[in-house]
């Protein structure tokens, strides 16, 4: 197992975010965890990068114990946050070498040309400032970044907030592939269209509880009133609003 | 600021349109006053206003204190003194006279000049030139750095803080994305933000002049200058609120806005009037002092050497009404003393008034250039108001000059009609009477 | 390693390619070489009108016909202060100290016509030097290009991505402190632009890279000041406020407060409070004019036994001389004692006031300077201590012609007739007994001595200082 989660409990500000949730992503497999605001999704992706460690229960990279060297963990993860937006005063090859050899990686500029291939971003583009970008664009280069990082896994924060339906299809084609070459990705998203067409795996998450887990070919089967309620109990809690 | 009051705020505003500019205020007002960033900048203020008003109190107090104690002091030496002389000559050579002048009633606010002149100077009849730059200053390394007096913490910091309190006027709303939901609930958005700022700006004015005008009254400063201080303090805060407004409302990252105002500053508190200075005193040469102390001396010690006659004729030149003085036929007469001391003062008298006159005309120029540094024009202001400015001082140089002119005019014709001493007479000597 | 030289290089790059970085940077270098420039002209000029001014008062002295000695003792000399050479950076306290003295028998005068005293009045920040710059103005574009360093990472969320490509968050802030640090350097460069013409000026190397090393703990302090508030707040607007409002209360409101809070628990009585108990003192050893003075019947005693003569109009030496050497000696012992006293209450005043850096580096820095510049009051005080022994030598020396050259008789009888007169005189070369003056600032070790407080200071806020920066960095969290 790539990412493993084990009867994660976390406390943030005296509060409890994650009461007691487990699941695992695999190697080649898309895992969306689905949830309304608060419920406790990017609280579970910062736990597996060693922000926010669990007050029982653990999380595992690799199948290592992320707390025992989070070091080695963050190694082999790449994450995205949601509002990914890289350094605005560098263009997309700046930012890319800039970020690469920070992670101690080095690539020649045809591998990085190779990589914004690889998203499909305008070649015309490259040379711009990412100021001037689109969320859209912005995310293509982290994923590009990400690939030539060749991270085993990728965390997902709300990829698809603030794309247009087409960016969203072409965003979902590229996570789709990089799976099919062997990736781990874990996506938290409220997007629930966009989770069931992409993700192997769907959890549903709400306060801090996996209320169900569904397979792909599950997905018909999703109840929608579990869905609708999901969404619409954490609106009355504005603790957890507060908190996530 | 946090999201529900502005809501407050906005649904007030939908529901009466019509509703009167005092409402809008006292609204406003109440939700200035809960601005824990505004309240901290007062609280400050407050503070360091009174911090500075209290230090000015103490130093009039000592400065007090020690004219009292010379006067005193000055008393007691001339009672005693007045045993051991013979002849009028060694009572004039041996007597000093203590010279003042007395910090005003507004002198807490502004101690100016009187750090860097004299303001005490006990004379003697000797040639006043070599005297009257003697400087009785304190500390240089404390002078160096300057005293923090109400003049400088109203005229330097409080633009400061005015920056600081209103830069983000509009930034911090836009950050908060509540900008344009403020603007469009308002209907009237520049008075909305005009308000906003003069309220800011008013609590400093009333935080920074509350201590000013309590001191005022401690020490018994006239009305009239006090009024006339705080005008000039909120015509000044009313300036940079005015430059920070209009500022704030560039369209541009809070710390372009900051930093803008901060180059303003500095341009009008630092680099103006370094320049204006260094242009002023190229333009403006004044004499050297130690020219005018060499020339004085030079001519009192030639006089030793020089025929009688010569000296003498130089002093009758001067004052006629003594040509008929007989002198004494011995080694040394004191009449003739006290003449070459004289000739000193009028040989280097040329370079003595260029020196006063170029001081003025530095003092005259460098009072136009501030009206390009604001800061300046008002710690000029409040300095003219309490008499410690250049002028005051310069009056004082003029008071003790007077003075050492009515000591001449009481020792002539004691010396030049060849009076006999009389002991009984010292105590008709002109007292000096401290300038209004 | 190379992270952290990476993290500094993509700061520069950033700084590079952002205008308000590059504004301020610009504004500041146009500043501090323009200052420079001024700075370097006016003490070159001032240099050479005390020089000259010192040879001619020399040569005027020297050139005075014969005289009878004691007419020299009261004829008196001049004594200019040159500036030290690294006053063309840091003059310290000059501008409101006076420059030049007059030497003469039984009197300590005051030094005279500070330059401040007759320069058209801006007040206190209006004397811009390059001192005063890397003080005032530095830090500020210190903060102008550091604030943004660590919370322009959080606001644009790239420091949890960052964290999480294993970079720690002590490595993020030692490239920015890095990049800082090095930015703080360049803005030091004209100073050893300006120090190597102190050095051609006569100063020693260790000075220059003493004041060099001052200025760089004083920036890196403000570095880690700057990146300890971008590291703890949230927002980009609370790091500049909060940076702002900390450099204007510690380099405007602050050195004020602390002269004030000085000068009432230090006060130091005025010149005139003091010089009337020391008249009264110096009325008791008598008065060097009148070999009569009952003060003085003690000394007529002795020698008269010492000799076995009954008259002193017997004795080898001329009285009269001996009696003024004799008063000189007492009277200015009681002068320098007051004077001693003086300079101490003066320094305690200091002191006081160099305690008060605690509570602002700018104070301890601005002493620190002033005094690797030899521009302090230390270097003020020693001016005086050198006038004094100037003084006493020529006076003492002239009054040793006195005794020595000019018989008795001739000395009584000086005021019988125009002969007599011309008689008691002695020769113009005897005025030889003026030395030649150049005020020097002392030894530099001497000088980094006398600062050590303010030096102890000064580590202890940048240990302070890059010690909670160190803590931060280990708790920094996206």
């Amino acid at each position: 197992m790539k990412l493993q989660a084990d009867s994660l409990h976390i406390m943030r500000s005296g509060q409890e975010v994650l009461s007691g949730i487990s699941f695992s992503v695999d190697s080649g497999e898309i895992y969306a965890l689905l949830g309304g605001n608060g419920a406790g999704k990017s609280t579970t992706l910062l736990s597996f990068l060693g922000f926010l460690p669990p007050s029982s229960g653990r999380v595992c990279v690799n199948g290592n114990d992320v707390e025992s060297d989070i070091a080695l963990a963050r190694k082999v993860i790449a994450y995205l946050p949601e509002s990914v937006s890289l350094y605005g005063h560098l263009n997309a090859y700046e930012n890319i070498d800039y970020l690469l050899q920070l992670s101690g990686v080095s690539a020649s500029g045809e591998k990085i040309n190779t990589a914004l291939d690889q998203v499909s971003l305008m070649p015309a583009a490259r040379q711009r400032k990412l100021r001037d970008y689109s969320k859209g664009m912005r995310q293509r280069v982290a994923i590009a970044l990400a690939i030539l990082r060749d991270t085993d896994i990728l965390l997902l924060d709300e990829p698809s907030s603030g794309l247009d339906p087409g960016a969203i299809d072409e965003f979902h084609q590229i996570v789709r592939n990089l799976a099919d070459n062997g990736k781990a990705i874990l996506m938290v998203t409220h997007d629930v269209y966009g989770a069931c067409q992409v993700a192997d795996k769907i959890g549903l998450l709400h306060n801090g509880k996996l209320v169900g887990e569904y397979a792909a070919t599950e997905q018909a089967h999703i109840d929608t009133e579990t869905v609708h309620k999901a969404f619409s109990s954490t609106a009355d809690s504005p603790a957890h609003a507060l908190s996530a | 600021m946090a999201d529900s009051d502005v809501w407050n705020i906005v649904l007030v505003w939908r529901q009466d349109k019509t509703m009167s500019a005092f409402n809008a205020l006292i609204r406003e007002a109440k939700f200035t006053a809960r601005d824990r960033t505004v309240g901290f900048w007062m609280a400050v203020v407050l503070g360091l206003s009174s911090m500075s008003v209290g230090f000015g109190l103490i130093e009039v107090e000592r400065q007090n204190t020690t004219i009292q104690n010379l006067i005193h002091a000055d008393q007691q030496d001339r009672s005693g003194g007045f045993e051991k002389f013979e002849d009028w000559g060694s009572a004039a050579y041996y007597s000093f006279h203590l010279t003042y002048d007395p910090p005003s009633d507004f002198a807490y606010a502004a101690m100016g000049q009187r750090d860097a002149q004299p303001w005490k100077h006990r004379i003697r009849m000797l040639a006043l030139e070599g005297q009257i730059y003697e400087r009785d200053a304190g500390n240089p390394s404390m002078a160096q750095i300057g005293r923090f007096d109400f003049a400088f913490f109203a005229a330097f910091i409080i633009p400061l803080v005015l920056i600081m309190l209103l830069y983000d006027l509009r930034t911090s709303e836009l950050g908060a994305g509540r900008h344009d939901l403020l603007e469009a609930a308002t209907g009237q958005p520049f008075c909305f933000w005009l308000l906003r700022a003069c309220l800011r700006a008013g609590g400093l004015f009333l935080c920074l002049i509350a201590p000013l005008i309590i001191a005022g009254i401690i020490a018994g400063t006239t009305a009239s200058k006090l009024a006339l201080a705080s005008l000039w303090i909120f015509a000044y805060t009313a300036l940079w609120t005015l430059l920070c407004f209009s500022i704030s409302a560039w369209r541009k990252p809070g710390a372009v806005i900051l930093m803008t105002l901060i180059t303003i500053w500095i341009s009008a508190a630092v680099i103006l009037p370094a320049a204006g200075r260094l242009a002023i005193d190229k333009l403006v040469p004044v004499p050297s002092g130690a020219d005018i102390l060499m020339l004085q001396r030079e001519t009192v010690n030639d006089a030793w050497d020089l025929p009688r006659q010569a000296t003498m004729d130089a002093f009758f030149s001067r004052h006629p009404e003594w040509s008929d003085y007989e002198p004494v036929k011995s080694a040394f007469e004191w009449p003739w003393y006290y003449a070459f001391q004289h000739v000193g003062d009028q040989q280097a008298e040329h370079l003595s008034t260029a020196y006063r006159d170029g001081r003025l005309q530095r003092a005259r120029i460098a009072a136009l250039l501030s009206l390009l540094a604001p800061p300046s024009l008002l710690e000029r202001s409040l300095q003219s108001l309490a008499n410690t400015d250049l002028h005051s001082s310069i009056r004082y140089e003029a008071g003790v000059r007077t003075y050492h002119a009515a000591l001449r005019a009481y020792y002539y014709p004691k010396f030049f009609r060849n009076a006999p001493f009389d002991k009984s007479l010292l105590k008709n000597l002109p007292k000096f009477e401290p300038g209004q | 390693m190379k992270q952290v030289l990476l993290i500094a290089a993509g700061e520069w790059r950033y700084w590079l390619r952002s205008q308000l970085a590059l504004g301020g940077a610009l504004i500041f270098l146009v500043l501090i070489v323009a200052t420079s420039l001024l700075n370097n002209l006016r003490m070159e000029a001032e240099k050479q009108t005390r020089t000259r001014q010192q040879t001619e008062a020399e040569e005027t002295f020297l050139s005075q016909p014969d005289r009878h000695p004691h007419r020299m003792v009261h004829y008196g000399h001049y004594l200019f202060r040159a500036p030290a050479p690294l006053a063309l950076l840091d003059p310290g306290i000059d501008a409101v100290t006076g420059q030049a003295i007059f030497l003469e028998g039984h009197r300590q005068n005051t030094v005279m016509f500070a330059e401040s005293a007759a320069s058209a009045d801006f007040g206190g920040l209006s004397w811009l030097s390059p001192a005063l710059i890397y003080q005032l103005f530095a830090p500020l574009v210190i903060i102008l290009l550091g604030h943004g360093s660590v919370v322009r990472e959080r606001e644009t969320a790239m420091l949890a991505p960052l964290l999480a490509m294993g970079i720690s968050g002590r490595t993020l802030i030692a490239g920015k402190a890095l990049a800082l640090l090095s930015f703080a350097v360049c803005l030091l460069l004209p100073l050893v632009a300006g120090g190597a013409m102190a050095l051609a000026g006569g100063e020693t190397l260790i000075a220059l890279l003493s004041l060099f090393g001052a200025y760089c703990v004083y920036l890196a302090l403000w570095v880690a000041l700057t990146l300890l508030a971008s590291t703890t707040f949230k927002k980009h607007s609370t790091v500049l406020a909060v940076t702002t409002a900390l450099w204007f209360g510690f380099s405007l409101v602050l050195p004020a407060v602390a002269v004030d809070l000085a000068s009432n628990s230090e006060p130091v009585a005025g010149k005139i409070e003091t010089d009337l108990a020391m008249l009264a003192d110096s009325r008791k050893v008598g008065d060097g004019h009148n070999a009569n003075d009952p003060a003085l019947q003690q000394l007529r005693a002795d020698l008269l036994e010492k000799h076995s003569v009954e008259r002193i109009e017997d004795l080898p030496v001329n009285f009269r001389g001996i009696v003024a050497m004799e008063a000189e000696q007492k009277l200015t012992k009681v002068l320098n004692d007051y004077a001693a006293s003086r300079m101490a209450a003066e320094r305690r005043q200091e002191k006081r006031l160099i305690d008060y850096g605690w509570l602002t580096p700018v104070l301890a820095v601005a002493f620190l300077s002033r005094s690797i510049a030899g521009t302090d009051l230390a270097h003020y005080h020693r001016f005086q201590r050198a006038a004094e022994a100037v003084r006493f030598a020529f006076v003492q020396g002239l009054n040793r012609v006195h005794v020595e050259k000019l018989s008795y008789q001739d000395d009584i009888n000086r005021n019988k007739n125009e002969a007599a007169w011309q008689r008691a005189r002695v020769d113009a070369s005897n005025w030889q007994v003026l030395d030649t003056f150049q005020f020097r600032t002392a030894g530099i070790s001497q000088r980094i001595q006398h600062a050590s407080s303010s030096i102890r200071i000064l580590l202890a806020w940048l240990t302070v200082m890059f010690g909670i920066l160190f803590w931060c960095g280990g708790k920094i969290k996206p």
